[in-house]
């Protein structure tokens, strides 16, 4: 209900009967206590116009049957007090007659004239109330969030605006529960029902019914009909997305294969040439050997990334050890490239994870790789500890960092800055360990500031019986 | 090497040019080449004439690589070792549970191809236990039961000595995590990895210098080995 003081002109809920009496007896005795000193200065059938105040107000607020008795009130005490005889039911005079009889009917009539402006004016507020809760409705359902999401805000307004305990608003044909009352709207293809408490006041459900409902069908199909529209767009998004991706990969694989490719060709055919010197034949074999590992890396890269896009890199989940992990990472990039320069610096005792180990170790290879090609011959560090629960693992380079309006990228494959490619990068390698980071339950991201170096975050909850230290056992 | 004679080595791959590859590079290590290219080849290729190790391919186009492993185990103790696809770390341990001594993963190099080759076939040549190994500052003392650490004595655990012992005997051997369970708690351990874990990372506190492990390494999602 509203607030304000007009409103009092249409209160819904009916007054007190007991208090209507009591006014309409109480305007009537102040107003022959008002009027009744002026009995000697003007004429007592002219001040009896002063009764028509206290049934005009009378009438306002309980209605035109309480205007009525106070009507039929008025006559009487001015009948008593103020028409000569006074102090009893008697006229003598046949002029008082005619003026008792027209102040009764104007009484009646001011009674009726109140009467029809309060319902007037209920009318319009109802009907304004109704737009305010339309609007307050088309608001919060059109307002841009997911019908799922306003469809709980939408009710509880509903309830609020309607005076009802609860109400809720559901999409479908629901079979109400023994307590509550359904109303059925009718979106087209699908129904909705609102559900309010059966014993809510019966006006307020004809209400619900019979206005609030179509305005809200209206609304509830509109807000579908934007919600499918929402998704297509996300959906075209996405597909834009892949076409992107796929557009990407084939302009990767093709340089990024070919290029090895052609090496090794050219190379395995010269050395075909029976008069190659030892030297430059030596040479030429490295050259094989060399690219063919790099097409070997980029291939494996792409099957990673493939797999994980295809959601097919279910992980194997098995207790594993960070320090093991990372230790298998740094051994495995020795045994292939040479000393790494890798320095590991974990917590001691750090806590047993669940996750599987194979891919976690894919994961490093992948950001220790990254690290070491930007690191610019500084040593690249790993860090882990457990904070509250959660494993903290930090890949530190001290190289030169990524530019700000390229961070919210990184993680996307191919996407690497203008600089990779040069550094022998196709921008797999963080699409790759945020794949399988998150496959394992984790979270990864990246901070960086510009000629100070990268951070890659790792952040892996631990159960509550992981956090048991190694050393406890 | 010994005793002069040439060993003979069985591979078994369906891919003629990998074939060709290993029998090329296989020879220019010195040794004798058997190749098959299905697995009932492979399978009576042995049988004729055992070869003193095997390299065996899991993607055979008649059989899984693994059941030839078994097959092989039912009757001879040759080392075998398995050619895998990247990624496939299940496949790996089926294999080794089923009696493959090591693995290699396509692509590999054929250094650390001969590498494995060679280390199978000497730890199957080294018949007798010798009573106290030694690797690079580590000293074991099978016979006593000591280890040291650069000539100080490490103070192990019943456990800890056990599964240092175990991949001590089986040296440079990858083994799987349920095998390290079964010969050091019992065959009712089955698959409590986290018990393994958490015991080999105290032993490797006490007997690995601090942040590079050199003795026990890992093969993630496989098992560990104790370095050759």
């Amino acid at each position: 209900m509203s607030r304000r003081p007009a409103s009092l002109l249409v209160r819904d809920v009916p007054r007190s009967r007991a208090l209507g009496v009591l006014v309409a007896v109480g305007a009537v005795a102040v107003t022959t206590l008002v009027i009744y000193p002026l009995r000697h200065v003007a004429p007592p059938v002219s001040t009896g116009i002063v009764y028509l105040l206290a049934v005009l107000l009378v009438s306002t607020y309980w209605g035109w049957r309480f205007g009525l008795l106070t009507a039929v009130a008025s006559t009487a005490a001015f009948n008593v007090f103020h028409i000569p005889p006074t102090g009893r039911f008697a006229i003598a005079d046949a002029q008082n007659w005619v003026a008792l009889g027209v102040f009764f009917a104007a009484a009646g009539i001011a009674s009726a004239l109140a009467e029809l402006a309060r319902s007037r004016a209920a009318d319009a507020e109802r009907r304004r109330q109704e737009a305010d809760l339309a609007a307050e409705m088309a608001r919060t359902l059109l307002g841009g969030a997911e019908l799922r999401q306003t469809l709980p805000v939408a009710s509880a307004k509903l309830a609020h605006a309607l005076n009802l305990r609860h109400a809720s608003i559901e999409l479908g044909d629901v079979q109400p529960a023994v307590q509550d009352v359904a109303v059925a709207l009718d979106l087209g293809e699908r129904g909705a029902t609102i559900r309010v408490p059966a014993d809510a006041d019966p006006q307020a459900i004809v209400g619900l019914r019979e206005r609030v409902a179509p305005a809200l069908a209206a609304l509830l199909a509109a807000a579908l009909e934007r919600d499918r529209l929402q998704a297509e767009v996300v959906e075209t998004a996405a597909l834009r997305r892949s076409d992107v991706i796929k557009t990407a990969l084939l302009r990767a694989v093709s340089h990024d294969l070919r290029s090895p490719l052609t090496s090794i060709i050219a190379a395995g055919d010269a050395l075909r040439s029976p008069t190659m010197p030892a030297g430059e034949r030596d040479e030429l074999g490295g050259l094989v050997v060399n690219e063919a590992a790099r097409l070997s890396r980029l291939v494996e890269k792409l099957l990673d990334l493939s797999r994980l896009q295809a959601g097919a890199a279910e992980p194997r989940r098995d207790w594993c050890s960070i320090e093991e992990v990372v230790g298998s990472a740094v051994e495995h990039l020795e045994a292939r490239d040479g000393e790494t320069g890798v320095q590991i610096a974990l917590d001691r005792g750090l806590p047993l994870m669940r996750a599987d180990a194979a891919q976690l170790e894919r994961v490093f290879v992948n950001l220790l790789e990254n690290a070491r090609r930007y690191c610019g011959g500084h040593p690249v560090k790993v860090r882990a500890r457990v904070v509250g629960g959660v494993l903290n693992v930090r890949v530190i380079d001290r190289g030169p960092g990524i530019a700000q309006r390229d961070l919210p990228f990184v993680f996307e494959p191919f996407r690497q800055d203008a600089g990779g490619a040069e550094h022998g990068g196709a921008g797999l390698g963080l699409a790759i360990v945020k794949g399988f980071v998150e496959a394992n339950g984790g979270r990864v991201r990246v901070e960086s500031q510009p000629h100070q170096g990268t951070v890659v975050a790792l952040e892996f909850p631990l159960a509550a019986e992981d956090t048991v230290g190694a050393t406890a056992r | 090497m010994s005793g002069g004679a040439v060993q003979r080595v069985l591979v078994c791959d369906d891919e003629h040019q990998i074939l060709r590859a290993l029998r090329a590079v296989l020879r220019e290590a010195g040794f004798q080449v058997e190749a098959t290219a299905t697995a009932k080849e492979a399978l009576v290729a042995a049988a004729i004439r055992p070869p003193d190790a095997a390299i065996i391919d899991l993607m055979l186009p008649d059989r899984d690589g693994i059941e030839v492993c078994r097959e092989l185990r039912c009757w001879t103790q040759m080392p075998i070792l398995v050619l895998s696809a990247v990624g496939d770390e299940a496949q790996k341990v089926q294999a080794l549970e089923a009696g493959a001594d090591d693995y290699v993963t396509k692509p590999f190099g054929p250094r650390e191809l001969v590498a494995r080759v060679r280390a199978m076939l000497r730890r199957a040549d080294s018949g007798a236990a010798e009573p106290i190994v030694t690797v690079e500052g580590l000293e074991i003392d099978l016979a006593r039961r000591v280890v040291r650490r650069d000539g100080t004595e490490v103070h192990l655990t019943p456990i800890e000595y056990d599964l240092l012992r175990v991949l001590i005997r089986g040296r440079g051997r990858l083994m799987t995590h349920r095998a390290l369970l079964q010969e050091v708690w019992g065959p009712q351990w089955g698959d409590d990895t986290r018990v393994l874990r958490t015991h080999i990372a105290n032993l490797r506190r006490k007997i690995e210098p601090h942040g590079s492990p050199r003795y026990i390494r890992t093969d993630a999602g496989v098992g560990y080995r104790f370095s050759a």
